[in-house]
């Protein structure tokens, strides 16, 4: 009775499309096909630089799981919490309502974008806002916002 | 009848008492906030009130449709 042991067990090694990155077998890792004498020195290279780089990383200190570890940082809530400065008004540092204006704000720290970002908003959404503007029932109120609107946006089309 | 664009609580409704309550030239703020999703007029104008700190400006009575229930 045939035993069935030993003979091909169907590895890689039996494709013969497989091609080995260090060249020859590629069992061992050693390169190969270098000039008489030149395989033994690149594979000495080869396990010196391993070890190099293995020390080096030893050497290396792992980064913190948590980098701001012992920063004592509030914690953030999200937009609808109570405030955490019951004592300020809410629109603090914007030009209406209670409290101070943005005179108070870091001077420097921001630039003015209200007029680009009306004239961007505006050139969006103006003609939908003058259709609804002709509306019988539109309020006079939003007929004056449109006309605001239309008149910034010639103006900031004359001026470039 | 009214144009239901003008309900209380639409869109344009939003944009009308924000933009003229806010200031013309809080236009793009105005119009951000008009859009978002707020659960009623009430707390649309409500809002308006903490921030301004008056009533809200904008539209007319005879431009809405008065719901009593």
């Amino acid at each position: 009775m045939a035993e069935n042991r030993g003979g091909a067990n169907g590895g890689p090694q039996y494709n013969p499309a497989n091609v080995s990155g260090t060249g020859g077998a590629g069992q061992s890792g050693n390169y190969t096909g270098f000039g008489y004498g030149k395989n033994q020195e690149v594979n000495n290279q080869r396990v010196q630089g391993n070890q190099a780089m293995a020390s080096a990383q030893a050497a290396t200190p792992s980064a913190p799981q948590d980098p701001y570890q012992g920063i004592n940082m509030p914690q953030l809530g999200t937009l609808f919490d109570p405030t955490s400065r019951p004592d300020e008004p809410i629109t603090a540092g914007v030009d209406f309502g209670p409290g101070p204006g943005s005179e108070v704000l870091p001077q420097g720290l921001m630039n003015n974008t209200r007029i680009d970002e009306n004239a961007k908003i505006a050139a969006q959404y103006l003609p939908d806002l003058a259709m609804a503007a002709k509306s019988p029932d539109a309020p006079d109120s939003f007929k004056n916002f449109v006309n605001y609107l239309i008149q910034n946006s010639q103006s900031a089309t004359q001026n470039g | 009848m009214a144009d239901s664009i003008w309900m209380p609580g639409s869109l344009f409704d939003n944009i009308d008492k924000f933009a003229n309550s806010l200031g013309y030239q809080n236009s793009a703020i105005a119009i951000e906030l008009a859009m978002m999703s707020w659960k009623s007029p009430d707390e649309r104008d409500a809002f308006i009130t903490s921030i301004t700190g008056e009533d809200p400006k904008g539209g007319t009575e005879k431009n809405y449709i008065k719901q009593n229930f």
